[in-house]
């Protein structure tokens, strides 16, 4: 599929699907202060991540714990086809940017890695997830790791874990439909595996996620 | 080729951000974070009152009491739903966590906080967890504010567990209880101005990267007979005088701010270009308006009086409209609420009051503005005592002009306690649970 055409397909998926979705709080974040500098902070060590096994591209089995340890990780849950501007879509924008940022100083980028986790492991298979991730993140220069699980069973531990809502939407007869309804979080984990900071659309503040990669980095070299 | 992937993306993005900003609001249906997801637009199905057990009424304990007030429910305006938690100590206040799954409610004697699940069955809230560490963690006691933070609560507390005064601090615990830090409310002197120490509400700012907290008073006092405490000179004194404006990603305090007489509630409006908070000085019945000066330095002004100040009329809870144009402010003593209009908040005006009873608390109101709902009570030692001691939830319809009555629920009658903070909930439409919906 051409740009153009996912982008028309998303287009249409988004205007359908605009009057049932409930907009909640969802407003662009706004950002009218100067981030404090790295390292003049410390960030919360909030929760550990448990370890669970997901699907990588291949179908491989791949250990979560192995993908939110030794590097600074940025972790979300999306799937392929979500729509929601203030959504998955904004999620990307984000972190594209992050890893743009982040490519300037190499040394930095070398040490930090994005982790994209399905919320549809029906829909989103590993073929799915790897086409996708190519789409959207394929840049040898970064470590992005796309991720889904085999059932929805597996997955529910790991979405427990992060707190991470997520439900569906159901048609007028009550049948699930394919739209996820699913508060927008990113979870920065440090090289130790704990969560250290959540970004929900209200603190997607790219100049205040960098300066908490750096904090973090610089936490090391103490 | 990437370039221009990435160009469409972009295109898209902004064109579906134009959507998504026709439909956007601000604020939310009781002031909650800005932080929780899924605030009702529309009407909400149920009204959950935090309510403080009375020895020999009914089961004499502190209970979460759910009503129905979906107009077309053939249960409307009645109890639906009680969860008892098992004991009386001092149920107060109220928070969700950011998803809007857990509502956490605190006790300000035994300093318990109860976590209720909300998403199973609305209608019939479950207690999941008691969480009972905050004195040990913290020597915090009081857990009274529950503000949602990404994954995690932040509690603004009242008192401290070594001389039960009025220094305390927040605290923070992640989405399952678990004690994450603690941060001490500032006695020092920053930007001229020196902290009392004291605690009370807890309201951010995202864009500003502003947290700001209120004071009141310690263990010592609230949990003391207030005729007494009213007598008693030196008591008096101890009550907080300050406001402090934080740095919220450092969690470091950058202003102490002057506001004297005991300021409660505060309520920011987050509408782009406005960024201003209100709040209400107890024992001087003042509305603060608390304003950004120049980049990074807040001021708090005294900008208009509730009521008759020198008949101490007590402003206890404060609720602002979502579009920010607008404020309800209960004064327990004369059992009065009164509506302020804040479209120049610098000048705020009183454009209507009402008295509803011989005491009122708290008041919420829906997203539209169009519902108002006000409980009676205090705390078990500052109620009204005798024929003056009402004990109930007013509801009402509100037409920008005049509030209607919708129903009452009389919670002595029910034999359920002193009702105080409320939180809503609705029915989730046209959702099921991931793990509910099939797939595999």
């Amino acid at each position: 599929m051409t740009g153009a055409r996912l982008a028309l397909a998303l287009s249409a998926v988004a205007l359908t699907s605009q009057a049932a979705v409930d907009p909640g709080a969802a407003t662009a974040p706004r950002m009218e202060f100067v981030a404090p500098a790295p390292g003049s902070y410390t960030l919360q060590r909030i929760q550990p991540v448990r370890d669970a096994v997901l699907l990588s591209p291949a179908g491989t089995p791949m250990h979560l714990a192995g993908l939110t340890s030794r590097k600074i990780t940025l972790l979300t849950f999306f799937y392929t086809y979500c729509a929601d501007p203030l959504g998955c879509p904004f999620a990307y924008t984000t972190l594209t940017g992050l890893r743009d940022r982040l490519l300037a100083e190499p040394a930095l980028a070398g040490r930090v890695r994005f982790v994209s986790v399905s919320f549809d492991p029906t829909t989103d298979t590993p073929q799915a997830i790897g086409w996708y991730g190519q789409q959207v993140a394929g840049d040898p220069r970064f470590e992005w790791q796309f991720l889904t699980a085999r059932s929805v069973r597996e997955l529910m531990p790991v979405l427990d874990d992060f707190g991470q809502d997520v439900s569906v939407e159901t048609d007028a007869q009550g049948h699930a439909t394919r739209t996820r309804h699913h508060m927008l979080k990113l979870f920065l984990i440090d090289e130790s595996g704990q969560v250290r900071e959540i970004y929900t659309l209200a603190f997607l503040q790219p100049q205040v996620m960098f300066n908490d990669i750096k904090t973090l980095a610089m936490e090391r070299a103490r | 080729m990437v370039q221009s992937r990435r160009a469409v993306w972009a295109a898209l993005i902004s064109a579906l951000f134009v959507i998504a900003a026709a439909a956007t609001a601000y604020g939310d249906e009781t002031c909650n974070s800005p932080y929780i997801t899924n605030l009702i637009k529309g009407q909400e199905d149920y009204i959950h009152v935090w309510t403080l057990g009375v020895q020999g009424l009914g089961d004499g304990s502190d209970k979460l009491v759910t009503i129905d007030v979906q107009p077309r429910s053939p249960y409307y305006g009645r109890v639906v739903g009680t969860v008892s938690v098992g004991g009386r100590g001092e149920a107060h206040h109220m928070g969700f966590t950011d998803d809007r799954k857990y509502l956490w409610a605190g006790n300000l004697d035994d300093s318990k906080i109860f976590v209720f699940d909300m998403v199973k069955d609305p209608a019939h809230p479950s207690l999941v967890q008691t969480i009972t560490d905050l004195p040990a963690k913290t020597k915090f006691i009081g857990p009274h504010t529950f503000y949602a933070l990404p994954g995690r609560m932040l509690v603004g507390n009242l008192s401290n567990s070594t001389d039960k005064g009025g220094v305390t601090g927040l605290a923070l615990y992640n989405n399952k209880g678990a004690y994450v830090s603690k941060y001490p409310m500032p006695t020092k002197d920053i930007g001229g101005v020196t902290g009392d120490g004291y605690g009370y509400d807890v309201a951010i700012n995202p864009a500003k990267n502003v947290l700001l907290t209120s004071s009141f008073s310690g263990y010592n006092n609230y949990m003391r007979d207030l005729g007494a405490l009213m007598k008693d000179p030196e008591a008096m004194k101890h009550f907080g005088a300050t406001m402090v404006v934080w740095n919220l990603k450092t969690m470091q305090p950058t202003q102490v701010l002057s506001v004297p007489g005991a300021p409660l509630e505060i309520r920011w409006n987050l509408v782009p270009g406005q960024n201003w908070a209100v709040t209400a000085a107890a024992l001087t019945s003042k509305l603060y308006l608390i304003k950004e000066d120049s980049p990074g330095h807040w001021t708090a002004k005294d900008v208009a009086v509730i009521g008759d100040p020198s008949k101490i009329p007590l402003p206890a809870d404060i609720s602002i409209t979502a579009d920010g144009k607008g404020l309800w402010v209960n004064t327990f003593n004369d059992g009065t609420i009164h509506y302020f209009d804040l479209t120049d908040p610098q000048h705020p005006k009183e454009t209507y009051h009402k008295q509803i009873g011989k005491q009122v608390n708290m008041v919420s109101q829906s997203w539209d503005g169009k519902r108002v709902y006000v409980t009676t009570s205090l705390l078990s030692h500052w109620d009204k005592t005798g024929a003056d001691n009402e004990q109930k939830l007013h509801a009402f319809a509100w037409d920008g002009h005049l509030l209607m009555p919708a129903f009452t629920v009389d919670f002595t009658k029910e034999k359920l306690g002193r009702p105080h903070h409320m939180k809503m909930t609705a029915k989730a439409a046209q959702q099921v649970a991931l793990a509910s919906a099939g797939g595999g």
